[in-house]
């Protein structure tokens, strides 16, 4: 299935433009260690992409290549339809990234050290950096303590001048790597907003981080990481319905319904309040169906939402878990 | 097909420009600009306008009563012509100050530009801007350069100036025995100031070098000055005399001639153009790690 959908993405030229980054089959080796392997990623333009893993299972590394910052050991990287890290020069200008925190001068202010970022920004003419530097520190919240020494800023503050950082110029695609480090529960809404403002201007945002509500609050898809590869992604809302393949039916005749479900084949048990029906190889309407012809009274038919929690919890556990669940389903229904 | 059309998010009072580079006199300057902020810098420089001083005035005491110190030979033989020869200071406090004083500043820029700048994570923003590899390099090594050229100058015109108003005198009285007049002993100070500068950029280039393939800046400072240190002792054991014409410290006592007259051009060429081997190998070292090295 792969496959069929690389060959034609890597020939035709109109790929690029559906997605802002892709990689392909991208891996990196640090001396033993394999950090990331067999990545391919895709970021659609448009698209809020949260990045989640557990620590170390290669969010960060992936972002470098994809940035340019490390070479991949194999594989290719498309960024904003140039290939990098050759194309770093076209692709970075449009680019916005907060990657591994911060990375600022203790004895400059805040506003210093975004004038120094702003020199090396190629978009800005000379005599629009201090405004530029103005609207991002406002944008952050950061206006009261732009001249103040970085050293004495707290966590969140630091955070938010990566931030600022990233904003300084209109981005197409904006990269922040585990933005709401340090940051308090209101810098946390207002990273969040800063998201919420550049989707709705167009702009493309990759997001790594471990913060799970964080994700399922912000992105509009998912990449899950897991060892150093790509064990999910896609649409955030389809991974989730994927991931519940569940229903909750209020009955006061569990047994009778329960038995009629099991005779048709649809694996069911007792759950507080009612059955708990599988969705693994029927769907909700045939459930209905089969227990209005069994006489059940129905109350209620609920579909269970999986919280992403509970999605990333299954693809990043041991892979043993998965079978061994269906295992015990299978087995219920047979006895 | 609109999603695309949108991509280009609206910001509003910001005009960007298309360009894949920054200028880059803007980008020197503003690495000047960081470099001259750092108070370690302003520091070091602080203590470098005060060792002529320093030295005008301990000379002036010295000289009254007769103790040698001790120093290479060259710098001894600058010493003992201090006495009521003022523009004879700068030269001795340069030459005093390339054994170690400079070496230590220049290493110590080399080792902020890149390996420090890794530790910190502004190298990263920098690639990120982005600027490229190779221009990063030449930023960085164009603000070691200027500022071990600052040093230099700095300790020339403190020295020339202290030595004026604390030892007196307005000649210089050679080695040679002979004395210069005002005018082209400056001429010599001058020529000699370039000839530090030239020496500092030498070991600066080979700290750069260092400085890109770590990331603690001490490492680059502790390796340059070990170097240096061991490139002394080499220097001094007669029997190793085929090694030294590979030595850059070896060509440094030969920079005392600009204090004898007619002056002898021989070693002041030889440790040019040894410097200069050193400062295209340690660039291109200090390339060739950057245009790999993870940002």
């Amino acid at each position: 299935m792969t496959i069929e959908e690389e060959a034609p993405a890597a020939s035709a030229a109109g790929a690029p433009a559906r997605l802002a980054a892709r990689t392909r089959n991208l891996r990196k080796v640090y001396g033993k260690t394999v950090a990331v392997d067999h990545v391919d990623l895709e970021v659609p333009v448009g698209a809020v992409l949260g990045m989640l893993g557990p620590n170390g299972s290669g969010k960060t590394t992936t972002i470098r290549m994809l940035l340019g910052l490390t070479t991949p050991t194999a594989g290719s990287v498309e960024l904003l339809g140039h290939k990098m890290p050759e194309g770093a020069g076209w692709a970075l200008p449009e680019v916005g990234a907060l990657v591994e925190g911060p990375g600022f001068h203790p004895f400059l202010s805040g506003r210093e050290n975004l004038l120094r970022v702003g020199a090396a920004e190629p978009r800005l003419s000379s005599r629009d950096i201090p405004r530029a530097v103005g609207a991002a520190l406002e944008r952050v919240g950061l206006s009261v303590a732009a001249n103040r020494r970085y050293r004495g800023y707290s966590l969140g503050m630091k955070q938010r001048l990566g931030l600022a950082a990233a904003l300084l110029i209109p981005r197409r695609l904006v990269v922040l790597d585990e933005p709401t480090n340090g940051l308090d529960p209101a810098g946390t809404r207002e990273v969040r907003a800063v998201i919420a403002d550049l989707h709705a201007a167009g702009t493309t945002v990759l997001v790594s981080s471990h913060l799970l509500a964080e994700v399922e609050a912000t992105c509009t898809h998912v990449a899950v990481l897991h060892q150093g590869s790509v064990v999910a992604q896609g649409e955030l809302t389809d991974l989730l319905e994927a991931g519940d393949a569940g229903l909750l039916v209020s009955t006061p005749d569990v047994t009778v319904a329960v038995d009629a479900l099991r005779d048709n084949r649809i694996p069911a048990r007792e759950a507080p309040g009612g059955v708990q029906v599988d969705l693994v190889a029927s769907s909700a309407p045939d459930v209905v169906a089969t227990l209005v012809r069994a006489g059940v009274a129905v109350h209620e038919v609920r579909r269970q939402r999986t919280g992403l929690e509970e999605l990333f919890a299954r693809l990043t556990q041991s892979s043993s878990s998965g079978p061994q669940l269906s295992e015990v389903d299978s087995f219920e229904e047979s006895s | 097909m609109t999603a695309v059309v949108e991509t280009v998010a609206s910001m509003p009072a910001v005009l960007t420009e298309q360009r894949t580079k920054a200028p880059i006199g803007r980008l020197l300057r503003a690495e000047l600009r960081f470099m001259i902020r750092r108070p370690r810098t302003l520091i070091a420089l602080g203590v470098l306008a005060l060792t002529p001083i320093i030295a005008a005035v301990a000379m002036s005491v010295a000289s009254s009563s007769d103790v040698g110190g001790p120093g290479g030979a060259a710098i001894q033989g600058v010493a003992a012509l201090v006495t009521q020869n003022g523009m004879i200071l700068p030269i001795f406090v340069l030459m005093l100050a390339l054994a170690m004083l400079l070496p230590m500043l220049g290493s110590m820029w080399s080792a902020d530009a890149l390996a420090g700048e890794a530790s910190t994570g502004g190298l990263r923003s920098l690639l990120l801007a982005p600027v490229g590899r190779a221009r990063l390099l030449a930023v960085k090594a164009f603000g070691v350069a200027v500022l071990s050229l600052l040093a230099v100058t700095i300790l020339a015109v403190v020295g020339v100036v202290a030595g004026l108003l604390i030892l007196g005198g307005d000649g210089m009285l050679t080695m040679s025995g002979n004395t210069l007049p005002f005018w082209p002993s400056l001429g010599r100070v001058a020529l000699l100031t370039v000839m530090v500068a030239v020496q500092v950029w030498a070991v600066a280039a080979v700290a750069l070098a260092i400085s890109a393939c770590t990331e603690h800046p001490l490492v680059v400072l502790a390796s340059t000055l070990g170097g240096i240190i061991v490139f002394t002792i080499l220097g001094n054991i007669a029997s190793l005399d085929w090694l030294h014409p590979f030595l850059l410290t070896t060509a440094w006592e030969s920079l005392g001639d600009v204090a004898r007259d007619p002056m002898p051009t021989d070693g002041l060429g030889t440790a040019v153009l040894r410097a200069a081997c050193y400062i295209v190998i340690g660039y291109s070292l200090a390339l060739a790690r950057m245009s790999t090295k993870d940002g």
